[in-house]
This record gives C-alpha cells, structure tokens and sequence, in this order.
C-alpha cells in the first residue's frame, strides 16, 4: 500500500545544479517545496581526495560512468547504441558532486542558429533575456573569473578573481598569443578567494571527485543549506517512478519509492522535473497514462528526442620540460574561442570551443583516459616516463545539433533496483560533427606544437565523455515542435515544468551548467511572478 | 571475484606474479611488479572489485590452459620470448578481460609507495595539502587584450 504524504506547493525531483535552483528561488519567495532526491547526503571525508586510494576509486564506486559505479542509488543506462556514454552522478547535488564547474556561457548567436545559418532552431529567448539570471547563477554558485573577454560581450563583474593558470596555463596562452589566436581565463564556480563561508580551492587537482573543501560550486554546499533554511524538505533516498496526472492531464503529484522500497506518493500544485537530461525523460516516459498515452506531455512526440551530448575530442600534447602539469584544477585554466562561430569558408556549421585541462595522477596515466594506456613490457618504462605529468589537454568542445533519431527510450528489458525500466540511449555521431571534429583536432595540434609540445596524441571521440546532457524536452513557442514553452512549462499541462538540460534547443559550445542553472532560475521567477494559484 | 567459489592457488600465484614481471618489467630503479610483491595486492583487490576479479580469474584460466605451458610445467617455467608469446596471445583473443587485467596490474603497481617515489609523484591523499600556485597575474592578458571584440552581434 502506498504511503501519502501531505500536499507541497512545488515538488521538484532532482536535487542536482537544476532543482537546488528552483527550491532556492521559489522558498526565498514563501512557497512549500518538498525535493525527492534518488540519492543521499555525501560527507566530504567520503570524498576520494581524502583518501589515498583515490585514483582506484576514481575507477571503481566514484567512476563517472554510472554503469561502471553500479550504486544502489545509480540506474543503469543501455549504452549499446551509443559512441558516446552518458555520464553523472546520483545524490544530494546530483552531478555537481562530479563536475569540474567550468562555467563558460553560451553567446548571443547561439540563440539564433536558424537565423544565422540555417540549421536547427532559434531559441524562443535570447541572450539578454537570460543575462539577469546567469548572473544570479554566477552568484549563487559562486564564479571566478575576469571582464573584458572580447570573444563575449561585456557583463557583470564576477563574485571571485580568475584562478590561478599556472605555469602550464601560462605557456599555452603564450602559444595562442603568437598564433594571433583568442584565449581567455576560464569562469569557473570554484573559490579563487574565500567566498560565502566555503574555503578557496588549494590547487589540489582532482576536482572531478567532489570538493571536501567546499571549494566547488557543488549544490550540496553552494544551494542546498540555504534552501533547507528556507524550509524546503529535501527527501533523500526517494526514487520517484511516475509523475500522477488527473483525468485533465494536469499533475497531482509524484510516486516514488522510499529506502525500504514502500510506494509513497507526495501530492504537490505543481511539479518541477529536474532529473537531467537523460533521467528526466526516462521518467517522464514511464508516467505514461490515459492521459498521455506516449508520455507525459508528449503531444508532440518529440519527448526524449533530440538528445545532444557535445561529443568530445581530446589533444593532448606531451612536453619535455620540468612544469608539473597535475597542480591545479583539473579542467579550469583558459579556453580558447577562436573557432566558436560559423566559418562559410569550411565544410561544416557552428564551431567548437578548447578547454583546456591539466593531467591527473600515475594511475590515470598507465591505464589512459584522455588517450590510450601506456603499453606493457618492455617499452613501458620509456612511455610512461613520456606521459607522466608533462601533458596539457585541449579537450574540443563542438556544437552538436539537435537530430530526432538521437534519442532517449525505455529499454524493455533492463531496470534500476528498484525495477523501474532503465534508459536505452541510441546515438550517431553527425557528419557535420565529425568534421568539426576534424578541424579541432588539426588546429589543435598547431596551438600545441607552438607551445612546445615535443608529441601530440589525439582522441577523435571520447566515448566516456556524456558529461553534457541536452535537448529531450525541447523548449519552444509551438506545441507542434516543442515539449515545454519559453518559460520551461510543457505546453499540454500547466503546473509541470522541466528545468534541466532536456528543454535546451541547441547546445552551443560550452559547457552547459550556467545556462541550465539560468533557465532553472528564469522559471522559478516566472512561477513566482505569474503562478501565484500555486503557492498556499 | 564473482565466482565465489573460485580462489587462487598457490601456482595460480606463481603465474600471476610472473606475469605481472611481463606487464611492468624491472626498471633501472626498482624490479619488475611481481618480483615486488604486488601479486598479493592484485589478489586482494580482484577480491574487492567484481571487474577485476573477472578478468584476473579469466586470464589465469586461460594460462593454465595454454599448450606450451601445460607440457613444459607450467607459465612461470616457459622461457621469457615463450611467455611473452603467450600474453600477446591473450590480448588479441581476450581483448576485453586483457585490458582490465592490465589496468589490475597497472593499478596495484602505480599505488605502491616506492613507484611513486621513483616517477616522482607526492603519495598519499591529495587533500588537505594541495598545491601552492602563484595567483593569476592579470598582465599576461595584454595582448588578448587588444583584440577587437568579435562576438557575433545578433
Ligand atoms: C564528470 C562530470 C564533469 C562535468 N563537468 C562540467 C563542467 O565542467 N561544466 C559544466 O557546465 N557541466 C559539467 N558537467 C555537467 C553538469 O554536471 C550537469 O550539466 C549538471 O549537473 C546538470 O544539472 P541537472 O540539474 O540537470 O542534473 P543533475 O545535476 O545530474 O541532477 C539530477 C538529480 O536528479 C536525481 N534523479 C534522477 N532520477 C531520479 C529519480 N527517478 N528519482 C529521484 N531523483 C532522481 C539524480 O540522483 C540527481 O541528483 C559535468 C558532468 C560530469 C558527470
Ligand atoms: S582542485 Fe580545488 S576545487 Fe578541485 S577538488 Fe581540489 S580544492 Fe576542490
């Protein structure tokens, strides 16, 4: 038998960089919000950085790839059909705990791509729309960084000075000087300084593995507190399975299972979906009713299509000098945007951005992630001496454009533990992709040469590289051609909303988290501003 | 390991240690992983971790059957070039088990101390030490600077 709860305001499933955001917002202005999180609360000595095992961690319960983790809390994914392995983390913070909070924003063009260039879709928003609330987010999170970037346009000044770039920063940017080529200190929502009561980050490497200084901009320590003093109750280890409709499709509330796998259902005004780009519609999928017979609030049919990844090459370039290139934050240096817009000159559309990274520990480098493993026998030595702590990345950010037959569905046969069908992702890697690809790699090699680089080793598609996950509940003006409006309200029911990665029309070339934590925010204002029959 | 029957005998332990010689040989500074003793520690975390737990039980299967071996009594007994043979073997026939069997044995190896010292890595835990950077130094943005915004208007 199922347990109910007493009725909320706004439920919001997903406690991750989406949902904190809108239980922060929407409790700052006296609605009752209750969040079902899957997860559970991670103490920071949990972290690998604390321990000294933590490479072997990194590989095995703290791996990115939930299908390597295999947690209770994780849902397996049947990747059979992907190139590409989505990537993210399940608990308090969803995958914030994991990421290395490199923050770059989208441009203005990116909201006209159609426009521009004749692909994909326009946006039903545009860049200064959505200003006010990446500077809300910058601040919320918690943004180091500095004006003046002429490959963006002017703003705010961030909360926090650049991070440190490092002697191996520094020679990188050196190299695109000479090259007459743009490059930039990174915005990243980690401490340069002191910031809110959290430490600055110590340069300690390993930012993927979750911060136990609270140096990262995770949810669990940047949103969260504040949200719970606010009132919000945060449920851990709820595992929401359907989001229950009435005959009129509109949303009565969430089922879920509780730790001891008893059925609850939480009653709410109006329910917030903010699961990621992948769990989102797997659930909103499985809440398939009379109502929504092919999902909920899937009039359109375009519920779990176009699924965006950013597929992702590596450039690594090795140097034969004594810079130690594992001190620092993992992936928060510089970028370079020279090859960001449209060049009618070349073979493909939209462009790519370089992220550029550091190197990580030994084993990293024996068993190879951003390029292959270092040989066994006798040339080993030799090899591993090469790679060892003497690489700079340039890790290719490319737009990749929305396509239907990249998707995400319920496969048949797998399940979570709970027996929940899992998600089947299926995904091709587009020509025009491939051949911008190909163009960041070649150029790429130049900018690593030019900085000194001795060798340079590529990866032309990273296959543990679906960190970014986007696009499979498409916001847009048409209910024809879209799941959720330009507030990120589904057009077939007025009290769901979808806040995460699933409602982006394109993805640009960043890193996603600002925009998704823009958008969370511009919709919480929206319910606060418009939705006042949803607060008691 | 995820045949909860299966353990390792003490020629299993034999092989393996010979084979982790192969996958890292000796260096100039330290002998090779087996000769080190590392073979206890692969044991142990093949225990922990289904995954390579699988591939180390597969691969030592597969050795034990390896023709040559059986008629010259045993891996650890072929000759070097013989032994090698036998490995590369492996890894074109078994490729996946192979590879996390050497991701086991590159694991075991670059967690020990005395590696970490030759290859010159600071062991143990990376918090809370970290790393002193100097602070970013805004002049290095001089000529980035200069450049004309290009940011396409829309
Ligand atoms: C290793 C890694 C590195 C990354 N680095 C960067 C970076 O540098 N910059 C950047 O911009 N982005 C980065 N990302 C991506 C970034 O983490 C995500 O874009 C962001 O966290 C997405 O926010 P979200 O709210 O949509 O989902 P998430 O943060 O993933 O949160 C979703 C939450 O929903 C919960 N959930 C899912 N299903 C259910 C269910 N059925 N019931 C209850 N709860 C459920 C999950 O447990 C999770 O806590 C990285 C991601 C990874 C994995
Ligand atoms: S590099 Fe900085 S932000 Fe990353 S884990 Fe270490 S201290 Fe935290």
């Amino acid at each position: 038998m199922s347990i109910t709860h007493p009725p909320t305001d706004i439920l919001i499933l997903g406690s991750g960089a989406s949902g904190a955001a809108v239980a922060w917002r929407l409790s700052n202005s006296g609605f009752n919000v209750v969040c079902l999180e899957q997860g559970r609360w991670i103490k920071p000595a949990e972290y690998p950085n604390e321990h000294e095992d933590w490479e072997i961690q990194a590989r095995t319960n703290w791996a990115f790839d939930p299908n390597v983790r295999g947690l209770a809390e994780d849902y397996p994914i049947n990747v059979d059909d992907s190139p590409i392995d989505p990537l993210m983390f399940n608990a308090v913070g969803g995958s914030t705990i994991h990421w290395t909070a490199h923050t770059p924003r989208f441009h203005p063009s990116d909201f006209r791509v159609k426009t521009l260039d004749g692909v994909a879709d326009d946006w039903p928003l545009t860049y200064d729309e959505l200003e006010p609330f990446y500077d809300a987010y910058d601040e919320l999170m918690g943004c180091s960084g500095i004006n003046g970037d002429p490959a963006n346009p002017p703003r705010k000044e961030r909360p926090m000075p650049p991070l440190p770039i490092g002697p191996d920063g520094e020679r990188m940017a050196r190299a695109f000087d000479r090259l007459g080529w743009h490059w930039w200190p990174s915005d990243s929502y980690i401490n340069s300084v002191p910031y809110k009561g959290r430490l600055a980050c110590n340069n300690c490497g390993n930012t993927g593995l979750g911060c136990s200084r609270g140096a990262k901009g995770q949810t669990d320590v940047a949103i969260w507190p504040e949200a719970i003093k606010n009132g919000v109750e945060l449920r851990t280890d709820s595992r929401v399975f359907r989001v229950e409709t009435d005959q009129n499709g509109k949303a009565t509330g969430a089922s879920y299972y509780d730790a001891d796998g008893n059925e609850n259902f939480q009653p709410a005004k109006a329910v917030v979906l903010a699961m990621n780009g992948v769990g989102t519609p797997r659930i909103m999928l499985n809440s398939a009713s009379e109502s929504y017979p092919d999902g909920l609030c899937n009039s359109s049919g375009l519920l779990g299509k176009n699924l965006m990844f950013h597929p992702y090459a590596m450039v690594s370039g090795l140097f034969d000098d004594d810079i130690k290139t594992s001190q620092g934050a993992l992936a928060n240096m510089i970028l370079c945007q020279e090859f960001y817009e449209t060049n009618f000159s070349k073979d493909f559309v939209r462009g790519y951005t370089y992220q550029v990274a550091r190197s990580s520990g030994p084993i990293s480098t024996a068993c190879g992630y951003m390029f292959g493993r270092v040989p066994w026998g006798a040339d080993h030595h030799a090899e591993f001496r090469r790679r060892f702590d003497n690489v700079t990345v340039l890790g290719v950010i490319g737009e990749d454009l929305p396509e239907e037959h990249n998707r995400v569905e319920l496969d048949p046969k797998l399940t979570d533990s709970n027996g929940i069908p899992a998600p089947k992702v299926f995904y091709q890697l587009s020509s025009n992709s491939r051949r911008q690809l190909d163009d960041a790699i070649a150029n790429a090699e130049t900018a690593l040469r030019e900085a000194g680089a001795v060798h340079v080793l590529g990866t032309a598609l990273l296959k543990a590289a679906g960190w970014h996950l986007m696009g499979t509940a498409r916001m847009g003006d048409d209910p024809a051609s879209s799941v959720v409006d330009r507030w990120g309200q589904a057009h077939d029911a007025d009290n769901i909303f979808v806040v995460d990665g699933s409602v982006f029309v394109t993805c640009a070339a960043v890193n996603p988290t600002p925009t998704i934590g823009a958008l969370a925010l511009r919709t919480a204002d929206y319910i606060d501003r418009e939705r006042s029959d949803l607060k008691s | 390991m995820p045949e909860s029957e299966w353990t390792m005998t003490e020629a299993d332990r034999l092989v393996l240690s010979a084979v982790m010689d192969l996958i890292v040989p000796s260096s100039d500074a330290l002998p090779g992983a087996g000769e080190m003793g590392l073979a206890e520690k692969a044991e142990e975390l093949a225990g922990q971790i289904d995954l390579y737990g699988e591939a180390l039980r597969r691969i030592l299967d597969a050795l034990s059957l390896e023709p040559s071996a059986r008629a010259e009594g045993g891996f650890a007994a072929l000759e070097e070039d013989q032994r090698i043979a036998a490995l590369k073997a492996l890894e074109s026939n078994m490729v996946k088990h192979f590879d996390k069997f050497v991701d086991l044995v590159y694991i075991v190896y670059y967690s020990d101390e005395r590696v970490h010292e030759k290859v010159g890595w600071r062991t143990g835990p990376l918090q809370p030490r970290g790393w002193e950077l100097p602070p970013f130094d805004p002049t290095i943005l001089e000529t980035v600077s200069k450049r004309e915004p290009f940011w396409r208007r829309v």
